[in-house]
Parts: C-alpha cells; sequence; structure tokens
C-alpha cells in the first residue's frame, strides 16, 4: 500500500499488456483503486505542482503565504473537532433522554399495577358488603348457595392449614448460568398439588382458579398474566400432613429436590396451619350462557 | 502543533456548547464525524509523507461532507438512504483504516 504519488520503481504497466495475450479482468478496478488509494489524491497532485513550481523558479506566487495556510488548517481542523465533539455530545444527550423514557414507563406499569391490585380488594370488599347486606335483606338461602358456588370456584378468599412452599431461580454467577426454573416445571408443581388434596392453590399472591394458566415470559413467571417474583411462594390448603406425604413421593417433588441439589435452586415444603389465600378473578364469559335463569336475579 | 491544538479546542467546543442540533441534520451528523475523521487522519498521513497542503485539506474535508450528506439526503428521498449510508461508510471506514496504517508505519516504522 504505497502512496500513490510515490515515484513507481517497478510498477506493473496496467495500460499496455503484452502483445497477444488479453487482459482477463485482473481486478476489478473499484475494488482496486479502494484498497490503495486512500490518501486523498489531491495532495499528490499539490505537492506536485509545488515541486514544479519550486523547480521553475524561486518566487512562485503572492498568494501562497504561510499564515494563510496555517489559518486554513486551524479553520478546518477546529470545525473537524466541533462535528466530532457535537456527535458526542448528542449521543450523550440521547442516551440520557432513553434512559428516562424507559424509566417513565416502567413507573408508569407500577403504577397501573398499584391501581389494579387496588381496585381488585376493591371489588373484594364491595362483593363482601354486597353479600352482607343480601344477608341482613332476608336473601339467606339463595345468597349461602350463590357464596357456595363462589367457594367452590375458587372466587372466595379463604383460610386453612395447608403447605408453603418457597421457590427461587439459583444465584446467578455461579457456573450453571443457564440452569432456570421454567413455566413447565411450575405447571407440574402445581398439578401434584392439586393431585395430592389441595383444596385451593396462590402462586405468588395470585389464587389459581378453574381456568388459571402458568406461563412464561423471558425471565419472568406470569399467572392469569399477572407477574409474579422470585422468590416464589406456593401455597396450598389442604390436609397438610396427608397432602405433605403424598407430594412428597410425587414427581415433581422429586424433580425440584435434584434441582436444588444439581443446581442449587431454593426449594423449601414446610406444613402451615394457618394460610390466608386471596380470592381469585372469576373467568370471564363472554359468550356462554346459563340454561336456565337462576332463581333470584342479579343484585 | 497548531492542527492538534484547534481539534482539541473544537472538540472540547462542541462538548461544551451543547449546540442543538436541528431535526433535519441530525441523519447527517455521523456521516459528518465520518468524513472529518477521514480528513483529520488523512492530513496527519499527507503530513508525515510531507506533502501537506492546506487547501487540498480543507477543500477535501468540506467536499466530502457536502457530498456524503447528499448521498444519503438522496438515499432517504429514494427509500434507500440507509444502504447509502452503509456505502459511505464503507468507503470513508476503508479510507480511514488505510491511512491510520500508514500513520502507523510512519510512525512505529512497522
Amino acid at each position: 500500500m504505497s502512496p500513490p504519488q510515490s515515484p513507481p520503481p517497478a510498477s506493473p504497466p496496467p495500460a499496455s499488456p503484452p502483445a497477444g495475450s488479453p487482459t482477463r479482468n485482473p481486478i476489478a478496478p473499484l475494488l482496486e483503486s479502494l484498497n490503495r488509494d486512500h490518501l486523498d489524491p489531491g495532495y499528490a497532485e499539490a505537492a506536485a505542482r509545488k515541486r514544479a513550481a519550486a523547480a521553475g523558479g524561486p518566487a512562485p506566487g503572492p498568494g501562497r503565504r504561510p499564515s494563510r495556510r496555517l489559518v486554513l488548517v486551524v479553520v478546518g481542523c477546529v470545525v473537524a473537532g466541533g462535528v466530532l465533539g457535537v456527535a458526542a455530545s448528542r449521543t450523550e444527550s440521547n442516551q440520557t433522554r432513553a434512559e428516562n423514557t424507559r424509566m417513565a414507563l416502567r413507573e408508569d406499569i407500577d403504577r397501573a399495577q398499584e391501581r389494579q391490585s387496588a381496585m381488585e380488594s376493591a371489588a373484594t370488599d364491595l362483593a363482601e358488603q354486597l353479600r352482607a347486606s343480601q344477608a341482613a335483606a332476608g336473601a339467606a338461602g339463595p345468597v349461602a348457595e350463590v357464596t357456595q358456588l363462589e367457594n367452590q370456584g375458587q372466587l372466595t378468599p379463604v383460610t386453612g392449614p395447608g403447605l408453603r412452599l418457597v421457590l427461587n431461580q439459583p444465584p446467578a454467577g455461579q457456573g450453571q448460568t443457564n440452569a432456570v426454573i421454567l413455566d413447565r416445571d411450575l405447571q407440574l408443581l402445581v398439578n401434584d398439588l392439586w393431585a395430592a388434596g389441595a383444596e385451593a392453590i396462590s402462586i405468588g399472591g395470585v389464587r389459581l382458579n378453574t381456568r388459571s394458566a402458568i406461563r412464561q415470559a423471558g425471565g419472568a413467571i406470569l399467572v392469569d398474566n399477572r407477574p409474579v417474583f422470585w422468590p416464589l411462594t406456593v401455597e396450598a390448603i389442604g390436609n397438610s400432613s396427608a397432602m405433605q406425604v403424598k407430594f412428597i413421593s410425587s414427581p415433581s417433588s422429586g424433580r425440584f429436590s435434584s434441582f436444588a441439589q444439581l443446581y442449587g435452586i431454593e426449594f423449601d415444603v414446610s406444613a402451615q396451619t394457618d394460610l390466608r389465600l386471596p380470592g381469585g378473578t372469576a373467568p370471564e364469559q363472554r359468550l356462554a350462557q346459563p340454561l336456565s335463569t337462576p332463581p333470584t336475579p342479579t343484585g | 502543533m497548531y492542527a492538534v491544538i484547534a481539534l482539541i479546542v473544537g472538540v472540547v467546543a462542541g462538548l461544551l456548547v451543547h449546540p442543538t442540533v436541528p431535526e433535519w441534520l441530525a441523519p447527517y451528523l455521523p456521516i459528518a464525524v465520518i468524513a472529518a475523521l477521514d480528513a483529520v487522519f488523512g492530513g496527519l498521513r499527507a503530513k508525515l509523507d510531507d506533502i501537506f497542503d492546506a487547501k487540498v485539506f480543507v477543500v477535501s474535508f468540506v467536499a466530502n461532507v457536502l457530498v456524503a450528506a447528499f448521498i444519503v439526503f438522496l438515499g432517504d428521498q429514494l427509500g434507500v438512504g440507509t444502504q447509502l449510508s452503509t456505502a459511505v461508510v464503507v468507503v470513508l471506514g476503508i479510507r480511514i483504516f488505510g491511512n491510520a496504517a500508514a500513520i502507523r508505519r510512519h510512525i512505529f516504522k512497522a
């Protein structure tokens, strides 16, 4: 990669090939020049001009004063440096702006989630009041039936003895970096809890109803589309001693125990005498209509 | 020497003054940065080759910025702005790299 202005000592004649042998498209000239001519050819030309002028006479022209050249260089360098500085400051300010936007969005999400949980608890309270006033108004029989149905549908808060399971992901930076607890594992665990005789289950404070889904979105676990956070507390109400015996011998318990040994996840099972589980949200029914009208109109 | 001082002054001024770049000018700023780097490295190499010329330096810098911006502008109008920016960045990037290599050979003789 010699500068193109240097006198060619042994440059191959590119224009005149040896007679008889046609040039067979040696190298694409564009790529060749990209690879060779890094310096602006103007410099070489200017140098050649100067050399010719110096050879021609000692006093070439009045316009080439050194001070003027210096001013040109300084101005050019200031402009070039200014461009670099402006670009740097602009990149910086863009970064902070993006960060601010992200923070604001996260705050919005947090606020919306807080509002959601507040409204949910308000709805539960109102339902409680409604039931109480219905009972006071003398509609005790049907209301008791409704309460029982709601209880069966996992809609009312419940309390009782049961098991508490605490799960957590393996601590980061311990060799097995890609070992994570997946939604599949949680689904198996919950299924085994039901099979062991659980009557009500909540995961991370979200009560499971008959149509709850446990899914994964990125690194977060969603229970009924609500994110739950590690460490997860799974609470199951049921006959704690019988449930514990059954659950310990279930496949998912063995699965999680081996996870704990192999990957260092947290997995604690403890029997509790008094668990309190929140009420669940009723799955929405848009199209399904009941066959017979209920005995009491909705109130 | 003066050129280096002027460069530093320009960078510091750009960082301190925090000028607001108008939105229509923002897409051309990266191209201008690449062209400025190309001019600076080219000028440095020419200086080391003892063929530096102030007029060539300034004119090639300004012309490169304008042409590169025009190419990107045209590409934006035609819907191939990103591709043309890539072309400009590739060409100028190869030149920057080659000039930097030549400077390196001048300084370290290796």
